[in-house]
């Protein structure tokens, strides 16, 4: 309650401001075109190196996860924000597939129009296949550069203002080259 | 290259270890460290200590994670003593956003699981910081010397009908026959652990 109520408060006083992102109404998201695609952790290894993004995203969640809950309005504010600058986010349910409706209903109801996606895979897989660094704590938020190297990681709920410090400063700079003649 | 290289050795450097703070043989952290019971007494890791080894889970009361291997906690946790094995669940979570992890509902959810194990309270979340615990339920299996011989899931499925490796079972039966663990590490996707603010 106290983080919800002190969420409450800071938003207003950031709304009142007129300037930040999570103002913005939600956009409206009927359940039926919600896209949500099974994936493995090499199929997000593949999307974040072939996605042709100067940054990507990946945040690890679940309907069941509250911290994620509460990070994610933040999250999806900073993906509409920054989509148009070259950021691509990748949002993976951690939920069973039984859950899947309750995933798309979720995501509906906050807006995200954009892809997502939904772990199908054993966890010590899906982890190891991510990077030895997460331990499967959600959420947990992976951002690479435009070249699909880990820039930056982090475990636990995070907000609009340090979403944007992380992205921007990967968004800010050149992209590397992977490979061949410079 | 060079500068892609950098930024893989900076990354590596900065996430190695903060993510698995005890490795295998290593010993139980804050062992002497009291923390309160459901029945009201003091409880510390060493107070548990079994002859044949000791069993020491990060558990809670909401995570959805934790409530699905609730009842397998509660199973694996009351036949330790027959094993000689020391059984204790810590929840080290702060109560304050989530009022089902309060002392109250952990003495209801001890009783009403048949717990015959501590249930206690790591009232600074300290416990869990020592041993770099991340998520709810986490396993640490320490054999009779005190080494640590397990880390990591119960077992592999949040569905106790579709189980295939009982990971933390076999650890058990293993360590306790003196025979080397043959999974020590596994890892999991569970609920992060609400840490209270260091004081």
């Amino acid at each position: 309650m106290t983080v919800i109520r002190r969420s409450i408060t800071v938003g207003l006083l950031v709304c009142l401001g007129g300037w930040h992102a999570a103002c913005a109404p939600t956009k409206t998201v009927r359940v039926e075109d919600v896209r949500v695609t099974s994936v493995t952790a090499a199929d997000i290894q593949k999307m974040v190196h072939d996605s042709g993004a100067k940054a990507v995203l990946v945040n690890m969640w679940a309907t069941w996860c509250g911290p994620c809950r509460a990070e994610f309005p933040d999250l999806v504010s900073v993906a509409h924000q920054y989509q148009g600058q070259g950021l691509k986010v990748l949002l993976v349910s951690a939920d069973v597939e039984a859950e899947l409706p309750a995933v798309k209903k979720f995501l509906a109801d906050r807006g995200v129009e954009f892809p997502a996606y939904l772990k199908a895979e054993k966890d010590q897989a899906f982890i190891d296949g991510m990077g030895n660094q997460w331990t499967g704590a959600l959420p947990a938020t992976f951002l690479y550069d435009g070249s699909g190297k880990l820039r930056d990681f982090w475990e636990g709920e995070a907000t609009f203002s340090v979403f944007t410090q992380k992205v921007v400063k990967v968004l800010g700079e050149p992209v590397k080259p992977t490979g061949g003649t410079p | 290259m060079k500068s892609n290289s950098f930024w893989t050795l900076i990354v590596s450097l900065s996430l190695a270890g903060s993510a698995f703070g005890l490795t295998i043989g290593d010993k139980a952290p804050d062992t002497a460290v009291k923390m309160k019971n459901v029945d009201g007494k003091e409880v510390s890791i060493a107070d548990v200590t079994g002859k044949n080894g000791t069993l020491v889970i990060f558990s809670c009361n909401h995570c959805p994670f934790a409530k699905a291997w609730q009842e397998r906690i509660a199973a694996i946790g009351n036949s330790g003593k027959d094993k000689g094995v020391g059984v204790i669940v810590i929840n080290s979570n702060d109560p304050t956003d989530y009022p089902e992890d309060n002392y109250a509902e952990m003495q209801k959810r001890a009783q009403k699981l048949g717990f015959t194990f501590p249930y206690v309270v790591d009232a600074t979340s300290d416990v869990a910081r020592a041993f770099n615990a991340t998520r709810t339920p986490e396993a640490f299996l320490f054999d009779k010397d005190g080494k640590l011989v397990y880390h990591g899931a119960i077992d592999d499925s949040q569905d106790a009908s579709a189980v295939k490796d009982h990971f933390l079972q076999d650890a058990i039966t293993a360590s306790t026959a003196g025979q080397t663990v043959a999974n020590k590490e596994t890892k999991f996707v569970g609920c992060g652990i609400k840490f209270r603010a260091k004081t």
